[in-house]
C-alpha cells in the first residue's frame, strides 16, 4: 500500500536562514492532489523536495518506495513540470522533447515516436518544428507540459500549470489532466488559486508560510467555497454590457464595475462554469484583455480555512 | 557500466558538445587558439622576406667554401679579391677605432665580415632559418605561453560553465529531472568539453607546428622530421595539449561545482601552477604543469640572459618519467572528476539564490 503513495516524514527545508517548509509529514494515495496556498508558502519547495531538485534539511521523502536521491529510478515513474520558465538554447520544441527522451535512454526511434505522441496529446503539432524561443507563454506552457508527460511517468507533478494559460487553453488543460489521472496515477497540480483546482480535485492539501495547514478530501474544502465565492476580475471594454451578460448565469452571484470604468469585478461560486462561460463571450463581441482572480479574496478564505483548522486542534 | 548508461552517456555528449564548439561565448577560446599561430606565421613571413632577399643580393663568387679560406688579419682588397664587392657595407667608430661591417649572400645565408682599423677581426655566417634555434623558441612559446595561459584559459571557460551556464540560464533542470544518474550527466559533460577543447587547441598547435615547419627548407625539414625526431615531437605537442585539457579541465569543473565563486580558484590555481618549480618536491607533484612540463619533447636551454621570473616559469626542476607523468594526470584527473561527480548528487537546483 505504501508503495503507490508518495509519503514525507517530517520533513523541513530550509534556505539557510529562511523557512521554505516546515515538519511536513504527508502520505499522498493516487489520484488527483491538488496543492494550494498564496504565494511563498512552499509549494514549490515541496514538490522540488519531491523530485529531488532539493535535498531536505531534515526528514526524508519517498515516491512510491524510491528515495528522491535516486533519480534513476524515480524519473522512470515521475514527470516533472516545473514553474521555470526556460529551456535549453536554439532548441525547438521537437528537439526540447526528443533530446530528453533520449537522456532517459529511449532507442532513437522510439524516442521520435514518444515526442511526436506527447507533443499531439498538447495540441503542438503545428508548432514542433519552430523555436521555443519565438514560442508564446502558453505554447511554451505546453511544450513544457508534453516534455513532463513523454515517457508517461505514473506520477505527474505540475506547478501552477495553469498560470498564464488563456481560458481557453486553460478548459483543454485541464481536460488533459482528468484524462491523465486515470487508475493508480498521481497527479500533482499546484496553484495559488483555490477555485482553479478544487473542480478536479480528490484531495487537497492547504499551506500556509512552510507549513501545511490542511489536508484532506476535497468535500469538506468545498463547502466552504461555496460559502466564499471566488472574486475574479476582468479587464475589458464596454464591462456595463458584459456585466448584464454575466448576471444571466446562475452560479456569478455579484457584479460590480470597477471604479475606473475598464473593468469588472465578479463573484462567483463555480470556477469551471466561471471559465467555460468566459470561453463563450471571449469569442463574441467583447474585447476582454485579462481576467484574474483577485488574492485578496483567496486569502480570506484561507484564512476561514485555516482558521477554523486550527480552532479545532 | 551497463549498456544503459552507454547510451545515456552518449545522449549526454550528443546534446552538449555543440554548446561548447559553437556557443556565442565560445568566440573566446578561438582567440586564445588563434593567439600563438600569429605569432608562427609572423616569423615564417619574416622568413621568407629574408631569404628573398638574400637570393636577391646573391653574387655568383660567394660560396661558404671560398668564405671558409678567410683569415684574420686579411685587408679588405684580400677579402675583395676572394669574395669580390660586398652588395652592402658600412662603417662606424672613431678614427682610432674604424669598424667595417660587409654583408655578402651565398643565396641563403648571410656572410658578414668585419673589420677593425682595416684587418679582418672575424666572419660569420648566418642562417635565414635556424631549425634548432626555433625548434627552442616554440618550446618556449609552447610552455610559457600556450599551456599557462591559453589552454588554461580556454579550459576555465569550457569546463567552469559546464554545470554554471546552465545555472545562469536556469536550464540544468532538465538534467536533474531525466531518468539518469548524475554521475553519468557529470561524465557527458567531462566528456563533451574535453573533446572540445582538445580539439581546438590541439588543432592549434598542428596549425603552429605547421606554420614553423612552412618556412624550413625542404631538405633540413625532411632531415629534422626523419632523424632528429620531428614526428615525435610534434605528436607529442600535440598529445601534450590532450592531456593539458584533461588535467585542468577536471580541475575546473570540479572548481565550478564545489566553489560558489569560481573565479578565485582559477586565480589561485594559476599563481599555484606558476610558483610549482620553487614549491617542495611533496606539493610540487600536485599540480597539472608538472607533469606536463616533464613530458615537453624539446628542453628549453636557460642561459644567463634569461630573467630569473621567466626562468622559474620554465625551469623543470627533477622531471618524472613519461609514463609517470601520463600516469600522474591520469590519476589526478581521475581524482578531480570523481570528486565532481560525488558532488553533484547533493546538487541542489536553487537558480533564485545564485
Ligand atoms: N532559493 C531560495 N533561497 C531563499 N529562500 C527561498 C528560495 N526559494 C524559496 N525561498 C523561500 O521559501 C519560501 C517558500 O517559497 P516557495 O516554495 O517558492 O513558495 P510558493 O511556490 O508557494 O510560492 C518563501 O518564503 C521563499 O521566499
Ligand atoms: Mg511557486
Amino acid at each position: 500500500m505504501s508503495d503507490s503513495r508518495i509519503v514525507f516524514e517530517n520533513v523541513s527545508k530550509f534556505y539557510g536562514e529562511v523557512l521554505g517548509v516546515n515538519r511536513v509529514s504527508l502520505s499522498i494515495p493516487p489520484g488527483i492532489t491538488s496543492l494550494v496556498g498564496p504565494n511563498g508558502s512552499g509549494k514549490t519547495t515541496l514538490m522540488n523536495l519531491m523530485t529531488g531538485l532539493l535535498r531536505p534539511t531534515r526528514g526524508s521523502v519517498s515516491v512510491c518506495g524510491v528515495p528522491t536521491s535516486d533519480p534513476e529510478n524515480l524519473f522512470k515513474l515521475m514527470g516533472y513540470c516545473t514553474q521555470f520558465d526556460s529551456y535549453p538554447k536554439g532548441f525547438t520544441g521537437y528537439d526540447f522533447v526528443h533530446s530528453f527522451l533520449r537522456l532517459a535512454g529511449y532507442e532513437a526511434r522510439e524516442a521520435e515516436r514518444l515526442a511526436w505522441a506527447a507533443i499531439e496529446r498538447v495540441g503542438m503539432q503545428d508548432a514542433a518544428k519552430r523555436k521555443v524561443a519565438g514560442y508564446s507563454k502558453g505554447m511554451r506552457q505546453r511544450i513544457k507540459l508534453a516534455q513532463a508527460v513523454s515517457h508517461d511517468p505514473r506520477v505527474l507533478i505540475l506547478d501552477e500549470p495553469l498560470n498564464g494559460l488563456d481560458p481557453l487553453v486553460r478548459a483543454e488543460t485541464i481536460a488533459l489532466f482528468r484524462d491523465f489521472a486515470t487508475e493508480g496515477r498521481h497527479l500533482l497540480i499546484s496553484s495559488h488559486v483555490l477555485h482553479e483546482v478544487d473542480i478536479i480535485s480528490d484531495q487537497v492539501i492547504l499551506m500556509s508560510s512552510g507549513y501545511v495547514v490542511a489536508e484532506g478530501q476535497i468535500k469538506a474544502v468545498r463547502e466552504e467555497i461555496e460559502d466564499h465565492p471566488m472574486q475574479i476580475l476582468i479587464r475589458c471594454d464596454r464591462p456595463q454590457r458584459l456585466a448584464s451578460r454575466l448576471f444571466e448565469h446562475d452560479h456569478v452571484v455579484e457584479v460590480k464595475v470597477h471604479a475606473d470604468g475598464q473593468g469588472l469585478l465578479v463573484k462567483t461560486r463555480s470556477a469551471d462554469q466561471f471559465y467555460l462561460m468566459m470561453n463563450r463571450i471571449a469569442t463574441g463581441d467583447f474585447r476582454i484583455d485579462t481576467v484574474a482572480p483577485v488574492d485578496d479574496d483567496v486569502n480570506s478564505v484561507y484564512g476561514y480555512l485555516i482558521g477554523a483548522e486550527e480552532a479545532t486542534r | 557500466m551497463n549498456a544503459q548508461w552507454m547510451r545515456q552517456l552518449g545522449a549526454v555528449v550528443s546534446l552538449e558538445w555543440k554548446k561548447s564548439f559553437f556557443n556565442r561565448r565560445s568566440l573566446w577560446i578561438y582567440l586564445l587558439a588563434a593567439l600563438p599561430m600569429v605569432i608562427f606565421v609572423g616569423h615564417a613571413l619574416e622568413t621568407k622576406f629574408t631569404r628573398e632577399r638574400l637570393a636577391r643580393q646573391r653574387t655568383p663568387q660567394v660560396t661558404m667554401e671560398r668564405a671558409r679560406t678567410l683569415r684574420e688579419g686579411m685587408t679588405p682588397e684580400q677579402v675583395e679579391a676572394i669574395l669580390g664587392q660586398a652588395p652592402s657595407r658600412q662603417t662606424r667608430g672613431s678614427r682610432r677605432n674604424r669598424i667595417q661591417s660587409w654583408n655578402y649572400s651565398d643565396g641563403e645565408r648571410q656572410i658578414n665580415v668585419r673589420f677593425r682599423n682595416g684587418e679582418l677581426e672575424r666572419w660569420s655566417s648566418n642562417e635565414s632559418c635556424n631549425v634548432s634555434e626555433d625548434l627552442h623558441i616554440f618550446a618556449g612559446v609552447y610552455q610559457f605561453f600556450f599551456l599557462r595561459l591559453m589552454v588554461f584559459f580556454g579550459c576555465v571557460f569550457v569546463f567552469l560553465n559546464l554545470f554554471r551556464g546552465e545555472m545562469l540560464d536556469k536550464s540544468l533542470h532538465y538534467y536533474f529531472l531525466a531518468p539518469i544518474r548524475r554521475e553519468v550527466v557529470v561524465a557527458g559533460k567531462f566528456i563533451a568539453g574535453l573533446i572540445a577543447t582538445t580539439v581546438i587547441f590541439g588543432t592549434s598547435v598542428a596549425l603552429q607546428l605547421g606554420a614553423l615547419y612552412w618556412h624550413f627548407d625542404g631538405p633540413k625539414l625532411e632531415q629534422y622530421l626523419s632523424q632528429g625526431g620531428g614526428w615525435q615531437h610534434s605528436l607529442a605537442y600535440v598529445a601534450i595539449t590532450g592531456l593539458a585539457c584533461l588535467g585542468y579541465g577536471s580541475v575546473f569543473l570540479t572548481g565550478g561545482m564545489l566553489l560558489k565563486n569560481p573565479l578565485i580558484p582559477a586565480a589561485v590555481i594559476l599563481v599555484w601552477e606558476s610558483i610549482n618549480g620553487v614549491l617542495p618536491a611533496m606539493l610540487r607533484k600536485l599540480s597539472v604543469i608538472y607533469y606536463l612540463k616533464s613530458l615537453c619533447p624539446v628542453e628549453i636551454p636557460i642561459d644567463k640572459g634569461v630573467p630569473p621570473f621567466l626562468a622559474m616559469l620554465v625551469m623543470n626542476v627533477e622531471p618524472v618519467a613519461p609514463w609517470i607523468a601520463v600516469l600522474g594526470l591520469v590519476v589526478l584527473s581521475g581524482v578531480m572528476v570523481t570528486l565532481a561527480a560525488r558532488r553533484s548528487r547533493t546538487l541542489e537546483i536553487q537558480y533564485g539564490a545564485e
